[in-house]
């Protein structure tokens, strides 16, 4: 059970970073199909950063910085050029993609795979099987804590949704709904780095080029599944870590007996559903007649 | 009370009322070369309702915003009692206290009635509350304001009134002084309209400046202290005290040119056939300054019923519209006007006729033939027409050429495999356009590139053939300026005489009177009132909100 708890929390974690940069970014009206090239951004300049410096701290920075930088151009692209937000976010995660692997064979040559010295620090040993987990995943459920406080108790949140769901509304009371999008998609860049961070220094300590694997587009799911609320997209996330851990546990049961590929699919295929099922709750609006407003 | 200068009535209004509430210079707004307001200059006296009237287009709106800072004008300068606003700076009209009710309404509809409140408050953003104890601070405005909504209630499930009740007490959330509402009246039932008004003189007794903004000649008597007038962007008259304005020289004055030369353009431009009566009825109804009573056209009883709802009723949409158990009859050569508060039943009306809904129960008739069980497609072409209520998204295709758009009634009935052939409907399409004066360049252009009143041309053009035997018309003039609507009233009457059946769904009761032969109150999804003329303006309007008047 400890087993599972602390893995399903170590998968999870990195996605609900990531996943909380999504609920940002949807509150304020945009749909941001950039995490997957966020966290794989974040997930390598942490490692590379850490493997240059020698430092967490600084591969951590590096993560948030990059990620940040990145979140800055979304945000230019769209409200500045007015490009569509969905295009914009896909050619945002083809940038990360692209990007990481250009910059990982221009440092370390062909290998496709970087080690960093350290990881992100954990309670260790003494605290037996709970020792796996770092301080990013405790404090997971701070972040969420706070980011719910902010988007659903504050008046900057309610200000924030209504530039998402009405920006006329927005505007009418002074507030400026292309500031408050760079605000949150600022914001939500600092936590989808550390996702990314958390993906490669928090377990392995190792970045592979593409090792986010779709997790990014996940972590997206996760903010339609819990309906862009901060504690519901977790739990989403968590859903799926969960399945994931699943497939993994009914790998090792069949072993030879059950195909692999149809095992690995299974965390994708719940997400699948998860969304149908989300969706039918919600009264069926598919995610292409949402408004795309403008501001 | 056609002014001679701006300025020279500038000071009539405020006359010993001390330092102006509001008063713009040489206010000028300019949308690309389009010029929405020019060089206006007046002051409104503070602790007063002021009414600004005019046409569509006349620069209302854009005059309202400007004051609330929503629009950076091209020139000129508005200060607020006595103080230079900065231009486009909400936030700086709001600190002086201008605060706009916009007249489709600017709340996000998942907020709550508390949270609509709070989002718009000025100060520190970042402080952290609960709900409960944000309910609990916004429940005792509300009350002081009677307004009756919950605080927890959602404004989408809000009716229409409630939500403008709402906005207004958002409006009064923080310090206003200077209060503007932008068409108020234009989603309210009579009944809920006069409750606004005793709202805004409450109001004006403690000390809030009102600027209202209406085109109707009736409420602007009705509720005003002074009256100003704009037409085309430019200041015609005001502000005068209310007492010396008649619904005459005030119709004069928003319509600008003598009453018969515009009635006689606006029928040229539709080559009618109709009295003179007509024409000028119809002027009446556009301005409000009268109740039109229908004369007596009625169709003798004995045509045929070219549409019947026999005990229809739909499940609730989405939105919770449905019909309950309605029973209507349109016979040939007569106009059934709709009325309603919106959201009544409407809409399933139209999909009912049209048979984009199952039924519940009931049945459907399209001249005296059952079609209950047939497609859009098979009613079409036993003569149903529509004139949907979205101009803009479900009559046209704003991104397709103009001759697609009209080709588009033919090739409904058609197989999928058919070939078609674009030189002949583009011929058909301009010859159409010309019978109906359709102002456009070419018919390769999107129909995106039309005014509202040219779109809707080409939608009467398409919907209204040799074929057509009931024409569901909804809203057929909301937004159209004075011009454009007396033309779609004179189609409406020309069609009526060619003998067919017309629905008329419309918001507008001066409307539906002038031009309905008989008028259906919708409320609820049931048919709460069946009315012959002369009309009862009362006796609707209680009709309209359920009323046992």
């Amino acid at each position: 059970m400890i087993e599972l708890i602390v893995a399903v929390l170590r998968t999870a974690t990195p996605m609900i970073y990531v996943a909380m940069a999504g609920v940002l970014a949807q509150r304020a009206g945009i749909w941001n199909l950039g995490l997957e090239g966020l966290m794989i951004t974040g997930a390598c300049a942490g490692v590379v950063l850490t493997e240059q410096t020698g430092s967490v701290a600084a591969g951590l920075a590096g993560a948030v910085l990059f990620s940040v930088l990145l979140s800055a151009l979304l945000w230019l692209v769209i409200e500045k050029l007015r490009a569509n937000p969905i295009i914009a976010g896909l050619g945002l995660t083809g940038l990360g993609l692209g990007g990481t692997d250009l910059a990982v064979q221009a440092v370390y040559g062909s290998e496709g795979a970087v080690t960093a010295p350290v990881g992100i620090p954990t309670l260790g040993p003494a605290f037996g099987q709970f020792g796996l987990l770092d301080v990013l995943i405790l404090a997971m459920p701070f972040m969420v804590f706070a980011l719910w406080v902010l988007l659903r108790r504050t008046r900057f949140g309610l200000r924030l949704a209504a530039c998402g769901e009405h920006p006329f509304a927005a505007r009418s009371v002074g507030a400026d709904p292309a500031r408050m999008r760079l605000i949150a998609l600022l914001l939500g860049g600092m936590l989808a780095g550390l996702g990314g961070a958390e993906l490669s220094l928090g377990g392995l300590q190792i970045f592979s080029v593409g090792m986010t694997a779709g997790r990014g587009f996940m972590a997206f799911a996760a903010v339609i599944f819990g309906a862009g609320h901060p504690v519901g997209a977790t739990f989403a996330a968590l859903f799926f870590a969960l399945v994931e851990f699943m497939g993994i546990k009914a790998q090792l049961v069949f072993g030879e007996r059950a195909p692999r590929d149809f095992v690995l699919m299974l965390p994708y295929l719940a997400t699948v559903l998860g969304i149908w099922i989300s969706a039918r709750l919600r009264g069926g609006v598919p995610l292409n007649t949402i408004e795309l407003r403008d501001g | 009370m056609e002014a001679t200068g701006s300025r020279a009535h500038g000071g009539d209004g405020v006359a010993g009322a001390g330092e102006a509430a509001l008063a713009c210079t040489g206010l000028t707004i300019r949308f690309g070369d389009f010029t929405a307001l020019a060089d206006v200059t007046l002051s409104l006296a503070p602790r007063r309702i002021h009414a600004v009237c005019g046409q569509n287009g006349a620069g209302k709106t854009s005059f309202a915003r400007a004051c609330a800072g929503l629009i950076a004008p091209a020139d000129g300068a508005i200060a607020i009692s006595g103080r230079p606003l900065r231009a486009g700076q909400v936030a700086d009209a709001r600190a002086a206290g201008v605060e706009l009710v916009h007249q489709s309404f600017a709340l996000p509809p998942s907020f709550t009635v508390a949270e609509a409140m709070e989002f718009g408050l000025t100060g520190r953003a970042g402080a952290i509350y609960t709900r409960r104890g944000l309910q609990a601070r916004w429940a005792g405005h509300l009350r002081a304001l009677g307004v009756e909504a919950k605080p927890s209630a959602r404004i989408r499930d809000l009716p229409v009134e409630t939500q403008q009740a709402v906005e207004i007490a958002r409006a009064l959330a923080g310090e206003a002084r200077i209060l503007i509402l932008d068409e108020p009246t234009a989603v309210l039932s009579p009944t809920a309209t006069e409750a606004l008004f005793a709202r805004l003189r409450r109001l004006r007794d403690t000390g809030v400046t009102i600027l209202i903004i209406l085109h109707k000649i009736r409420e602007v008597l009705a509720v005003a202290d002074t009256v100003t007038v704009l037409r085309g962007g430019r200041l015609v008259a005001g502000p005068e005290d209310a007492g010396s304005v008649t619904s005459d020289s005030l119709a004069r004055a928003i319509i600008g040119a003598p009453l018969r030369p515009a009635a006689d353009a606006a029928a040229d431009a539709a080559a009618g056939s109709v009295s003179r009566d007509d024409a000028s009825e119809d002027l009446a109804a556009l301005v409000g300054a009268a109740t039109p009573h229908g004369m007596s056209r009625h169709p003798e009883t004995a045509t045929r019923r070219v549409a019947e709802l026999a005990g229809v009723s739909t499940r609730p949409a989405t939105d919770g519209q449905r019909l309950d158990a309605v029973d209507l009859v349109v016979r040939a050569g007569e106009i059934l006007g709709i009325a309603g508060v919106e959201g009544n039943g409407q809409r399933p009306l139209v999909e009912a006729l049209a048979g984009l809904v199952p039924l519940a129960r009931g049945a459907v008739a399209l001249d005296e033939a059952d079609v209950t069980a047939l497609s859009l497609a098979e009613r079409r072409r036993r003569g149903l027409r529509i004139i949907p209520f979205e101009r803009n998204t479900e009559g046209l295709s704003l991104s397709s050429p103009l001759w697609e758009n009209f080709a588009a009634r033919s090739l409904l009935g058609r197989s999928a495999l058919a070939l078609i052939d674009p030189k002949r409907l583009r011929g058909e399409a301009e010859a159409a356009f010309a019978t109906w004066d359709v102002r456009y360049g070419s018919v390769e252009n999107p129909a995106r590139s039309l005014s509202g009143g040219n779109a809707q041309k080409v939608i009467l053009a398409r919907e209204i053939d040799a074929e057509a035997r009931l024409i569901i018309m909804a809203q057929p003039t909301r937004g159209l300026d004075l011009g454009a609507t007396a033309f779609v009233w004179q189609a409406m009457r020309e069609a009526r005489a060619r003998g067919l059946g017309l629905i008329l769904i419309s918001s507008d009761l001066d409307e539906l009177f002038d031009i309905s032969d008989r008028v259906v109150v919708l409320q609820g999804g049931r048919v709460a009132g069946r009315f012959d003329p002369p009309y009862d303006l009362a006796a609707v309007g209680a009709a309209m909100v359920g009323g046992d008047h």
